[in-house]
This record gives structure tokens, sequence and C-alpha cells, in this order.
């Protein structure tokens, strides 16, 4: 990391730190302060929409470390994301499972169903993995449809609310306490994951398998261990998802949906801990954005033939992911470490 | 002497009048202040997968709520104020509408599927925060909520058609052989519920049950698998695309005609003939829940005529019919809460609001007209279905037309059968 001029490191431990200057700190505690206290001036929209991008970030970093740390290209990120879900729902809805033990659970139960599909990988790659990959997104989406005797079917599935230890988590702020403090987790750990042994690995493995394989590093295994560790966090993401919605079908799980989670990654920075974070937010708001300009053109443009805004959203989407490859194709991360450094140099940007 | 007397009647009545003006005024509609307002929170699929319903749709609740504040004074006295946003047919963003609805303070808020309404019922139903449904399942309100229907579920026109059929149409001896197509969400799952608790009752027999997606290309497999059992009615409960698919397929296959089609109120609009072509559709029967365009009823003068000045291409388009008659359901309902609640109960648009709206609101309801649009609207308790009255309708000459009486829907107590739900 990029260290302000004149601040040194006197040992390992402070090298490796995430936090290393007082200022980080200092910031760390404001967004802290800034997070937790949101609950006491927003409302139940604004939370929901948090909740939403807290759950997203968890899956969106699963696939980062899978597709950005590792090189291992998924588009059934959605499917994995409903395995979790629906561990949950089936573990704590129907079997009275504690919620911890069924999170747990669903973050195993997605990993394993990712390292069944990710097997492929020893094998193939590229766009070879992306079809297999795919094969999950259906393969999963059509057992939840007709397994209905666990799963709802088509009709869908009640979840209850998370409760740990007789706190039940059903108002909207009590959630966003949960989902954020898993949310921060997840991030330490990906965080972690990524800048260690196993992180450098990945990244030996993406950019080179065959030299990394004459260094030494054992394809397979960290092949599917990023299987495993991805579709891990979209599991817990696919739990928090199905508490927090309450009820869900195979619909809140599609293929658009898991496009959209590669988008956002490659939005954000892709092979960056920071990136899926803010490629999730930016393109949450920006859904939240569309919904109320949607309706808002229609009537300002009454002339125009109605439902011309239809498809507003994925050309938006579209359109900025265009816009990201061709202008910054380092994503927003990448954009946010130029800022820094200007801040850092500003006036003096020699 | 006689002109003497007549200015004392009338001055005596100018003083009568005087002194009753408060009581008359206190009688009248209260007289909003500025800012004084009863807010709404509506959504449709206006873009998206279902945007051919849902924006005809949007329309019909955006116009009727104009028409509802510049020509009916609001509801109650008080502008009717609405939050209107689109759902993109996402479950998602249903999840976080339903919660800006309640930040906004809205009244009660309204959708147009039975799939966002599907989403958004657990949030509602865990704030009470009370919601009506255009089109509805019976998983939404069995049992009974705070969610309520604003016509007969997909369960109700699958019974109202088969009991059509076997008095005006089916001629032969013993039980008529019923094949099911159903879309696979609550819109086919309605209606396959429907049979199953009441087909031994009904006397029919349902011989096949095939499902597609909203997205099928073709259903030539299933179709001749259900040809291969003879059966005499083909019942479908879809949406317009995927029902439009299955009768040209049926077409192809010689299927159709010889037998009859009969479609849920979800799958028959002027899209189905769209898309499907006139000939393709020529004689297919289906059940809907509001009027024709052109009808001789009340309301349909001034629909027509905001309709023709505003969204012209919603002309003809019976999804129009039902938003609009949502928007007046939704002002009948405020009125009502209004003058039974207060103003300054229903002005915090908190939860003491939306349960004077749901009882004082919505719970009153007794046989309100809409103006002739639908069957009359009433409350009944432990059944969230507002209207149970259908009608079934034949597509003649390109046209949906020769309609049926007003047939009522009796309540099926599904959460009694143990399969339901499961």
């Amino acid at each position: 990391m990029d260290l302000p001029c004149g601040t040194r490191n006197f040992d390992y431990a402070r090298d490796m730190a995430v936090l290393r200057t007082k200022t980080h700190w200092a910031l760390f505690l404001v967004l802290l302060a800034i997070v937790f206290t949101m609950p006491l001036y927003l409302g139940k929209y604004w939370l929901g929409v948090s909740n939403l991008i807290g759950i997203t970030i968890i899956a969106a970093l699963g696939l980062n470390l899978l597709v950005g740390y590792c090189g291992q290209l998924s588009v059934g990120h959605a499917g994995f994301i409903a395995v979790g879900a629906y561990t949950t729902a089936v573990l704590a809805g129907k079997m009275g499972v504690p919620f911890l033990l069924a999170l747990l659970c669903s973050g195993v139960m997605a990993g394993l169903v990712g390292l069944i599909f990710g097997l492929p990988s020893v094998r193939v790659k590229g766009f070879y993995l992306a079809i297999t990959t795919i094969a999950a997104q259906f393969i999963i989406i059509w057992i939840v449809n007709h397994w209905s005797a666990v799963t709802g079917g088509f009709v869908g599935i009640s979840v209850p609310p998370a409760s740990i230890g007789g706190l039940v988590f059903k108002s909207e702020a009590s959630q966003f306490y949960l989902i954020m403090v898993m949310t921060a987790l997840c991030i330490l750990f990906a965080k972690n994951l990524a800048r260690g042994r196993v992180g450098r690995a990945f990244v030996a493995v993406r950019d080179n398998d065959l030299a990394a394989q004459v260094m030494g590093i054992n394809l397979m295994y960290y092949k599917l261990l990023a299987f495993f560790v991805g579709c891990f966090l979209a599991g817990i993401a696919g739990s928090l998802f199905a508490t927090w919605v309450g009820f869900m079908n195979a619909e809140n799980f599609t293929l658009a949906d898991s496009i959209l989670y590669i988008g956002m990654v490659i939005i954000g920075g892709i092979g960056t801990t920071l990136g899926p974070i803010l490629g999730v937010v930016l393109i949450r708001l920006l859904q939240q954005g569309i919904i109320f300009v949607s309706p808002f053109l229609e009537g300002a443009f009454s002339t125009l033939p109605a439902g011309f805004t239809t498809g507003i959203g994925p050309m938006v989407f579209g359109l900025v992911i265009i816009l990201f490859l061709i202008l910054e194709p380092r994503g927003l991360a990448h954009r946010w470490i130029l800022f820094k450094a200007a801040y850092r140099l500003w006036p003096f940007s020699y | 002497m006689s002109r003497k007397i007549l200015v004392t009647t009338i001055v005596l009545c100018t003083v009568l009048v005087l002194a009753m003006m408060p009581v008359f005024s206190a009688c009248a509609a209260p007289k909003a202040k500025p800012g004084q307002v009863l807010k709404v929170g509506m959504m449709n699929p206006a873009t998206g997968p279902a945007a051919e319903k849902g924006r005809p749709m949007m329309d019909g609740n955006t116009d009727g709520i104009k028409y509802i504040n510049a020509e009916l004074g609001g509801a109650g006295g008080y502008q009717v104020e609405v939050t209107l946003l689109d759902t993109n047919y996402d479950t998602a963003k249903v999840v976080t509408i339903v919660k800006k609805f309640m930040d906004d303070g809205c009244l009660l808020f309204t959708t147009a599927s039975s799939k966002e309404m599907s989403a958004a019922m657990t949030s509602a139903n865990n704030e009470g925060f009370p919601g009506i449904s255009c089109f509805s399942s019976p998983s939404l309100y069995r049992p009974s909520k705070h969610i309520y229907g604003q016509t007969p579920d997909y369960g109700d026109d699958a019974l109202a058609f088969a009991n059509f059929y076997k008095a005006k149409i089916w001629k032969g001896q013993g039980k008529p052989k019923f094949a099911l197509h159903l879309l696979n969400n609550p819109t086919g799952y309605g209606a396959r519920d429907a049979f199953k608790a009441k087909a031994d009752e009904l006397g029919i027999e349902v011989v096949s049950i095939d499902e597609h997606a909203a997205t099928t290309t073709s259903e030539m497999e299933s179709l001749t698998r259900i040809k291969a059992k003879n059966p005499d009615v083909l019942y479908i409960s879809s949406t317009p695309a995927p029902t439009a698919i299955i009768i040209k397929n049926a077409n192809e296959l010689k299927l159709y005609p010889g037998i009859t089609i009969g479609c849920g109120h979800a799958g028959l609009t002027k899209a189905l003939v769209d898309l499907a072509g006139a000939s393709a559709v020529e004689g297919v029967w289906g059940a809907f829940p509001m009027v024709m365009w052109g009808e001789d009823v009340p309301g349909m003068a001034k629909m027509t005529e905001y309709c023709q000045k505003l969204h012209p291409a919603d002309y003809g388009n019976m999804d129009y019919i039902t938003s609009w008659a949502q928007s007046l359901i939704v002002a009948e309902i405020l009125k009502l809460a209004v003058k039974n609640a207060g103003y300054d109960v229903l002005a915090k648009g908190d939860a003491a609001a939306w349960q004077a709206v749901e009882t004082l609101g919505i719970q009153k309801l007794k046989n309100y007209n809409v103006a002739g649009l639908q069957g009359p609207v009433s409350y009944t308790a432990g059944d969230n279905r507002l209207t149970k009255f259908n009608r079934i309708y034949q597509i003649k000459g390109g046209k949906i037309g020769s309609p049926s009486d007003w047939v009522e829907a009796p309540l099926v107590k599904y959460e009694e059968y143990p399969w339901f739900g499961k």
C-alpha cells in the first residue's frame, strides 16, 4: 500500500496491517460511526437499499476472489447464491436449525456445490469454463423449481427472520446491523485471503497457470479452493438474502443477476477487494435511480410512444460497462487510488 | 299585511339559513388545508418482461388518480398524492419499493401482479401495511392478513370457466375432460390448486397438467401429449405471450378448433389477439373480471375520455380498465377511512394510520360499484378478495366480446387442504 511521504514502518506486523496510520484509523472510525448510526437517520427504504447493497457486496467479494484473483470465469453466481438461500430456508424455516448454524451450513453447501461445478476448471478455462458455470445456473434453478416438496417450487418458500439467542432480527434496522457486521467480516476475510499465501497463489494461477505449476503451485487445489471460497461467500450472501426478503422463489436468482454480478466486479475493479464494494454500491444505486427516472421520463415526454423507457435499466447498465471498459478498464478502485495519490500530493502533483 | 308576512318570512328564513350554515358545513366534505394530502404507493412492471401488461396498467393508475383529483375533488375532500414506481418485474426492487412506500407515509400500496405482491407481502404483513393487488392468486391471502385482491384470483377464473363450460357449452355425457396448461408461477398454480380442490365437486376430469415458462417459444411437444389424451377443454392460465404461443401451436397440431379453449384473466387481453392473430384465437373463451371497452356503464365515458386524451395507445386494452378501477377503489377506501377515522389519524402515515385504513377503510367496503367497471366491491371477514365476480368472454372476429352475466366465485378455503402451499 502507498504511504504518505515520511511515513515508515518499523516492523513486519505493522507493514502488514490493513490500517497503518493514524489517519487510516481516524477515517475507519468515522466510517464505522457513519455506517452504524445510519438506522438513526435513514428510513426503511434506504436501510433496505443498504441491506441489499451489503448482501450483494458479500456475493461480489466471492465472485471477485474466483474471477478477479484466480481468473476462473463463473457465470452461475446467482445459482450458488440460491443454494445458500434455500439451505437457510430449509434448515431454519422447516427444520428449526439455529440461524448461525444455518448460515454456516449455507456457505458450506454452496461451497460444495461450487466445487462440483468447479471440477471442469481443472481441464478447461476461459469461455469453456464460463459455459460450464452457466450450466450450474440452469441446473440449480431447475432443481429449485422442480423439487417443490423441499423448495416450494415455482410458488416459493417463506423464510423466518434471522435470530441469535432469542434476539430476532425482524425490523429493517436490526437486519441492517446483522448484515453490516457480516459484510464487514466478509470484507476482512476476503482482504486477508487475497493478500496472504492463498491470494498470491490465486494471482499466480490467474496470470500464468503453467508458470504457477512450474513454481510448485498445485493448480487443482487452488482452482477448486477458489471455487469453494467464492461460492461459500455466495452462500453466506444467499442466507442473509433469504432472511432479509422473507419469501423467495427461483425468480430471485436469474442468469441476468449472474451477469450483473460480473458487471459489478468489472466496474468496481477486478482483482481488488475495494473494487466489488464500489461496483456494487454504484450499480445498486443506479438501479434505484432508474426506478424513479423511468416514470418521470414517461411523464415528461408524453408525446413519445408510451413505454419508450422500457429497457432503460439494461441500457444504462450496458452503457456503464462499455464506458468503464473504454475509459477506466481497471474500474472505480483504480480511480480511487489515483484520487488518493493526487490528494496526497496536492498542490504539488508533479 | 301580506307583504309584512312575506318580509318576516324571508328574514326568518335568512336567519335560519345563516344559523344552520355551520351545521351544513360540518356535514359537507372536510376542507383540506394546503399541503394536506392522502399518500398512496403504486407499483407496476412498466418496464421489463411484463411491460406489455405493466405499462398500460401504470397509465390506468395515473389517469385514474388524475381524474379523481381533478373531477371528484380527491378522496373525502383531500387530494390523493401517488408515489408511482416501476418495478421492472424484479422482486429485489419490489422489496425495497414497498419499504419506500412505508417511509413516505403512504396509507396503502398497490401492485399490478401476484408476483410483485408475493415479493412485497412479507414486509407488508410484518408491518401491518395494507396492500391491494390487481391480479392475485390464493397464496397471497390464504390465510388472510393485510393483503387484498382487487379481482377474483386465478383459481376463481378457473372455477368460473369450468362452471360456465358445464352449464353452457358441454353437450356430452359423463365428465368433461380438462387439460391444463399453466404458467410456472402463481398465475398458473392458482388455477391448478382450484382444479385440485374442486374438480370432483364440479364433475370434471383433469386428464393432464402441463407447465410452461413465460419465455416459452414452442409448446408443440406438450400439446402433442395433450392431444393424445383427447381432452374436451384446454384451459390456459398464463400471460398473453405464452398463451398466444400455445394457441398457435394448438392450431398447427389441428388440436384446435375441435376442442374448447379457455383462458384465465392474465392472458385474456388485446395483446393475446395481437400476438396470436385473430384467426388463431377465434372462438377462444376466457374469464375476465372487468367490463369491455365501450360498454354502457357509468364510468366508461370519463375513463375513455381520459384514456384518449392522455394515453390513446391504451384504448382497447383491458388492463388499463383494471388499474383505472383500482384507482377508484383506492379513492373509495381513503374516503371511508377519512370519514371513519378522521384526517388527523391518517396524516401520520404510520402503523396506526395503516390500521385505520385497513379496518375503517378496506374492511368497511360494502357494495361499492366502481362506476360499473367491475363487479361490486365488498369486504367479507376472512375473505380478502374484494370482488368475487367474473365474466366469461369469447373472442370473435378479433374482438373480445359476448360477455356472460357476472358469475360469483365462491370462497375456497385452500388453507384447509393439506397439500396447499406444500
